[in-house]
């Protein structure tokens, strides 16, 4: 199929297709955003909490609310550092 | 290539309800497909890093050990990190 019959295969989605594709495809943008704020996270906590040599496949007592205090603070630090700029541009 | 059309596999002579969830389908693929990807991106970076501090002349059947035991830890963390985030936009929905 050239993109010509794809593009005319598309012309007959009538309006409420047309919101219908939108939600979804909004709906899967912030999925993908979700999950790529995860990978981030995932990977700045590691760093932060699995300082352990690994001997094991499971995540021990300690390093579980390492982790959870890491996405936590890492938030609290984002909303302070928001509220201080704010402060900052309110005084220039 | 034939377009964002035959991507997704779409057939101009099927149903308009049956284009409209290929479509649908295809997004989602997309989506899933590059979330695996980050995901084994990440544990390469990681793991390689935590299990192979000097690389030697050939992987020691301890550092595949180690691999194999970072790789489900990592998505083990990964899966609680997800949770944690969850709870705290649930709780605090302004941010």
């Amino acid at each position: 199929m050239d993109s010509q019959a794809a593009a005319s295969s598309m012309s007959d989605f009538n309006e409420s297709d047309r919101k219908e594709l939108q939600q979804f495809i909004e709906n899967e943008h912030q999925k993908a955003k979700f999950q790529t704020n995860v990978h981030n996270l995932t990977d700045m906590c590691w760093s932060k909490c699995m300082t352990a040599k690994i001997s094991g496949t499971t995540i021990d007592k300690n390093e579980k609310p390492c982790l959870e205090n890491c996405v936590n603070r890492f938030i609290d630090s984002q909303k302070t550092i928001v509220k201080q700029l704010d402060y900052m541009g309110g005084r220039a | 290539m034939s377009g964002v059309g035959g991507l997704f596999g779409l057939n101009p002579n099927s149903s308009k309800d049956e284009r409209k969830q290929a479509l649908m389908q295809g997004i989602q693929h997309e989506t899933n497909v590059e979330n695996a990807r980050m995901l084994i991106e990440k544990i390469n970076e990681k793991c390689f890093e935590k299990c192979i501090p000097k690389p030697g002349t050939s992987l020691s059947s301890g550092e595949s050990l180690c691999l194999t035991n970072c790789m489900q830890k990592y998505m083990a963390s990964w899966n609680i990190i997800s949770a944690a985030y969850i709870g705290r936009i649930k709780s605090d929905p302004a941010i």
